[in-house]
This record gives C-alpha cells, structure tokens and sequence, in this order.
C-alpha cells in the first residue's frame, strides 16, 4: 500500500508539502525550544550546584513566632491568644556544635567528594572614603577549592594565597569595583562582632558573573575567627557530593540525627526551581499546541482524501483489498508525512540549535567565555520530539483511515461513486 | 457448476423493500451468460450477490462449491482477487497511476507485480492500448479507460469476470470493441463471463440470456449464436 499511498502524496503535492510544513515546524520548535530551556536550566543548575555547596550544613537558628508562647504562659483553657506585642526572638546558636563530629561523619561517608569548614560573618570593608558591608568567609582555601568552583574564578592571584594567613583577602570583583580597590592594597575591615577595624591585604580578585558572589570576600578561616574573636568557631560547614542529586534525600537524613539546620541547594534555592518547573510546563504546553496543530493538518488533508477517493477504495476493496489495506492505504500517508517532516525537523531543529549556541548572546563569565547561549542537544530531546511527531501523525491518520475502512465497496459502487 | 444460486432473496430499508426473490441458477465454468431485464429489475443486484460484493438475505451462493456466506475474510478478499475480476460501468481506475500501474494493481495485493508484468504489457497491447501504457487515466478516451479496467480485470487471469453495464457510458464504436473483448475473454481465456446489459445486441452476444423483472428470473434462454 505504501506504493500506492506515495502516488497520492506526490499527486498532491501543495497539499502534502503544507501538511509536512507542520509536523516540520512543530518537531523543529520542539527540538529548538526544549534545547533553550533545558539548556539555559542545565547552565544554571551547574551553577547553583559548583559556585555553592551542595549540602550547606549550619547552625541552627529558631524563629520565636507569635503564638508559640500561649500555652506556655496561659495553659490549656483559652482559644484564643492576643499579645499586645508579640513575642519575637531568634533562639539557636552561632555556631556548629559538633564540628570534629561533623567531620568524621563526613570523612566516613562515600557519597562526600569534599567538605570545607567555613566560619562567615558580616564586615563592613572601609577604603578611603568607600564602605561596603558584606560578608567575608573564613575558609581553608584548598578544601573551598574542592567544594565549590571559586578558585576558577580567579581572574588575578591564587585563591590559595589566603591560605598562609596574616590576614590576607581575596574580593570579588564588585566589591573591589565598589571599594575602589586594587591588587596588593591594604583595606580595613570590621568584622562580626569586633568593632575594631583590622586591615586586610587583597592578594586576589576573583569574577563570577554572579553579583552575589562577586560582592563577596574570603580569607583563612582561623584569621576570621581571630577577627571576629571567636576562636575555633565553625558556624557552616559545606559539602560537595559525589552524586549532585543525591543532595536531598541526604540533607534530610542528616537533619533528622543532629542539631544542625541542614539544606541541600534545591532548598536554598526552591524559588529558581519553581520557576524552572513552570517554564518546563510552560515548554509542554507550547510544543503540545503546536504537535496538535500539525496533527490537525493531517487529519484533514487525510479527511477531505478519504472523501475524494471513495470510488478507489471500492475499487481496491472489489479487488481484493481488506479493510486493514485500506487502512493501511491512509494511515501509511499520515505516518510518511509525520516521518518525513519529523526527520526535517530534527534535522533543522539540529541546525538551528547548532547555530544559537555558536553567536554570542549575553555577557561572557568565567564559566562561559564566549557569551554563548548554552543549548541542550541531547537524545532525550530528539528521542522526544520524534515521538511526539510520529505519535502526532499516527493520532491524526488513524481515524481517517478507519473510516475509510468501514467504507462499504457496494454502496459506493451502486450510487455510481 | 461453477456458481450456484439457491433460493436467494434480498431485501432492504425500512420498510423492507424486496429487490431479489427466489432465484435460484447455475452457471457452468465457461458459460458466458448476459442479464437483463428494465432498470429496477434487479439485474446489478443479483451480480452483485453472485460476486460476493453484496450478502443475500436469504438463500445462498456456491463458488466452487463454496458457500461464500460461510468464507472467512481472508478467504473472501483472496476469491475476489484470484479468481474474480470486476469490471464496472464506470471505470475506477486510480487517477495516481498509469495504465500499466493500474492494470497491475489486483497483482500489487499479492507482491506478483513483477511476475505479471508481461501479462499485463501483454493484455494492455491486446486491447490496443501498447502505446498509452505509461499515461495517465486522465490522458485516456471513456473507451480506452473501459479496456484499461478489463485489462486490470484479466490480470489475474480470473475464473470468473463479472461485469456490470461495461458498455454503458460508452458510444457504440468503443462499446462493440469492449465487448469483443469481454467475448474474447470467453472464448480464449475460458473465462466465466457473467454481464448486466440493457442493450438487446450485446446481450445476444453471449452465450446464454437471464431474463429479470421485479428481481426474479423470468427467462432463461440459451442464444443461438
């Protein structure tokens, strides 16, 4: 039948061009469309996950809310509790409580890849008449390395310059931008809860394209505690695992067995995760319409075809053909189209993808020099849009041809056509 | 007796509406047997029944001793493409492909498009179409399309070839050329010829005349040819 099916294709050849043009376009914005979003999401994943710890493990801090206080002072018997002022306070502590447990607990488990214990604190950074409060991190530069992607980021010096201590910093570059500072000069730096102001020597700069990141500084964790005057103090400990997406289920069981508030990096970040989800159903939907719309095209074409080829299906049905040639005949043209267009598709959804990831588009960063957009070109993607093709097309010539199927010959033949 | 009708009878709608009754006949392989009657007759309708195209209400139809109420589909559709050919008043041929193509198509069912090949080269010449093998139907005369659907017919070298009004849409010229070559079919090919005809001198041509009316039998006669 696919003979016979290819003769009436190629006898319509607008039609069929049109028809393809739609499972075309629709394949094609799927492939270009998901590569954008899963690209731009896979980039910012990265992201969160290397510029951060993975699970961020620190004290724990208790927020004393309104009610919280009413049975403790008014017992069981009132409903409701009305405070002139509410108590508020923040209860918890400054500091991990087991830090020596921490580290064995880590250094056991082999899911960790690395853990680095950080102490971070406010300062306010005074350079000549420029302040800027921000927040420094006392960390060992070398596990920091391991954690998180910041020694990457160097853009001048070493990030383990901090490491020998007397009291050395490195910036990031908006806050040097912000202070006015340069490589080698001296800033002073009230930290914590010191109120004497100690200088710092900037030994290096660092530039993330994150301004968050950018707005910090770093230096050896035991100059920050002697800073801050809180010797041997830990108040977080990062970790980088093995396995990024193990994150959660780890975080959790860690939370339940120690006083620690301990966060994988979806909780810290839960509201750029939502809003990927939302641009994920916002992608489904999209493609969902523009598949129908193609679908819908073939659905017709093979409609108005069923109708204008009455006489040729009694024609094959008196001839030996049964009902599952016919539907065959039908569904094998729609499947064609699907097929042919979906190809063209990914092939141009391939191309065009290929071609956006090599233009510059936003400002270059260290992670991406070039400023180019980062699209995903993955199997999944094509696997995907060439099923959602061939699923389209099939939905949309199978009705067609079962009707033309329980077309009967006899009926068609008697009226003349 | 190649085909056998039993006391078939057909009625359709609502109220029923009787278009066969009581028939009962045979036709004998190489029997070439012409049926007429007044339109309304019930002359399409009985080969229609005796093809297999259309089912009896009551009574049965015997192919080679086959009742064909009884064939599986896979069986039925195989009869209708091995051992019926059908030609019609209009002709059916598909506008996608050329006449060989077209003769060619019963064979496509069955993947023997290239083992009759030749036959098919072979008949389209017969009929004088050698020329016009590669055309399209609608490059074709109603005459020329006529004998492409007899050759389509004969593909498969069919024990039986039903036809329904074959010269009706046709002038006399090209009318008389597709029932010499419906005789022909006859004579040479042993080929069962059975034909509904309005036309009282293509129905002497045959062999045998079954008269109808009111979707009964009232003549059965013999030709003298």
């Amino acid at each position: 039948m696919i003979f016979i099916a290819l003769r009436y294709l190629l006898e319509r050849k607008r039609q069929t061009f049109l028809t393809l043009l739609g499972v075309f376009f629709g394949t094609m914005a799927y492939v270009g469309v998901s590569g954008f979003f899963v690209g731009f999401q896979g980039f910012m994943v990265q992201q969160l996950v290397n510029n951060a710890a993975q699970v961020h493990i620190e004290a724990r801090k208790d927020y004393l809310t309104e009610h919280m206080l009413d049975v403790p002072f008014f017992g069981q018997g009132f409903l409701h509790h009305f405070w002139t002022s509410p108590p508020a306070r923040v209860e918890g502590f400054q500091e991990v409580q087991s830090p020596a447990g921490w580290y064995r607990r880590l250094a056991a488990d082999p899911r960790v890849a690395a853990y680095v214990p950080q102490l971070a604190a406010p300062a306010l950074f005074t350079l000549g008449k420029n302040s800027v409060g921000t927040t420094i991190t006392g960390c060992d530069p070398k596990s920091q390395a391991k954690v998180t992607t910041i020694a990457d980021y160097m853009i001048a010096g070493k990030f383990t310059d901090i490491a020998v201590g007397g009291n050395r910093i490195v910036m990031g570059d908006e806050l040097m931008k912000r202070l006015g500072a340069a490589l080698n000069q001296t800033v002073m730096a009230t930290v914590g809860v010191n109120p004497t102001a100690v200088p710092f020597k900037v030994v290096g700069r660092f530039y993330s394209g994150s301004r968050g990141l950018d707005l910090q500084a770093f230096a050896s964790i035991q100059d920050i505690q002697r800073t801050n005057l809180t010797p041997n103090q830990v108040n977080e400990i990062g970790v980088r695992l093995k396995d990024y997406q193990e994150a959660d289920v780890m975080a959790q069981t860690w939370a339940m067995s120690s006083p620690e508030r301990v966060e994988s990096w979806a909780d810290q970040n839960a509201n750029i995760l939502s809003v990927f989800r939302i641009q994920m159903a916002l992608r489904y939907s999209m493609i969902v319409t523009v598949l129908i719309v193609a679908g819908f095209g073939i659905y017709n074409i093979l409609n108005m075809t069923v109708n204008q080829k009455r006489q040729d299906i009694a024609i094959l049905r008196a001839l030996g053909y049964d009902a599952f040639d016919v539907i065959m005949l039908f569904f094998s043209q729609g499947m064609i189209v699907g097929v042919l267009g979906g190809a063209f598709g990914l092939l141009c959804g391939y191309l065009l993808c290929s071609y956006l990831q090599s233009i510059p588009f936003m400002p270059a960063t260290p992670s991406n020099p070039q400023g180019h957009l980062h699209i995903a070109l993955t199997f999944e993607i094509f696997a995907q849009a060439a099923l959602m093709a061939i699923l389209s097309a099939a939905f949309a010539s199978i009705l067609p041809a079962r009707a033309a199927s329980k077309l009967s010959p006899i009926d068609i033949i008697r009226i003349g056509g | 007796m190649s085909i056998v009708a039993d006391k078939l009878g057909k009625q359709f709608g609502s109220p029923p509406t009787r278009i066969l009754a009581d028939i009962t006949l045979s036709i004998p392989d190489g029997d070439f047997v012409s049926l007429t009657g007044r339109s309304g007759a019930g002359k399409s309708s009985l080969l229609y029944v005796l093809s297999s195209l259309d089912d009896p209400t009551e009574g049965r139809v015997m192919i080679e001793d086959t009742d064909i109420a009884r064939m599986g589909s896979k069986q039925l559709h195989a009869l209708r493409n091995r051992t019926i050919g059908f030609v019609f008043q209009f002709h059916y041929l598909i506008a996608e492909l050329t006449v060989l193509e077209n003769v060619l198509v019963p064979a496509l069912k069955v993947h023997e498009e290239v083992s009759r090949r030749s036959r098919a080269e072979g008949l389209i010449a017969r009929f004088g179409l050698a020329e016009k093998m590669h055309r399209y139907p609608r490059q074709l005369s109603g005459g020329e399309m006529q004998r492409v659907a007899i050759a389509r017919a004969m593909i498969m070298q069919p024990k039986y070839l039903f036809a329904d009004e074959p010269t009706g849409s046709l002038d006399t010229v090209n009318a008389e050329s597709v029932m010499e070559i419906l005789s022909e079919c006859n004579e040479k090919e042993k080929t069962t010829v059975i034909m509904v005809t309005h036309d009282p001198d293509f129905a002497k041509m045959a062999k045998r005349q079954i008269r109808m009316a009111d979707g009964r039998v009232i003549g059965d006669d013999l030709n003298k040819n």
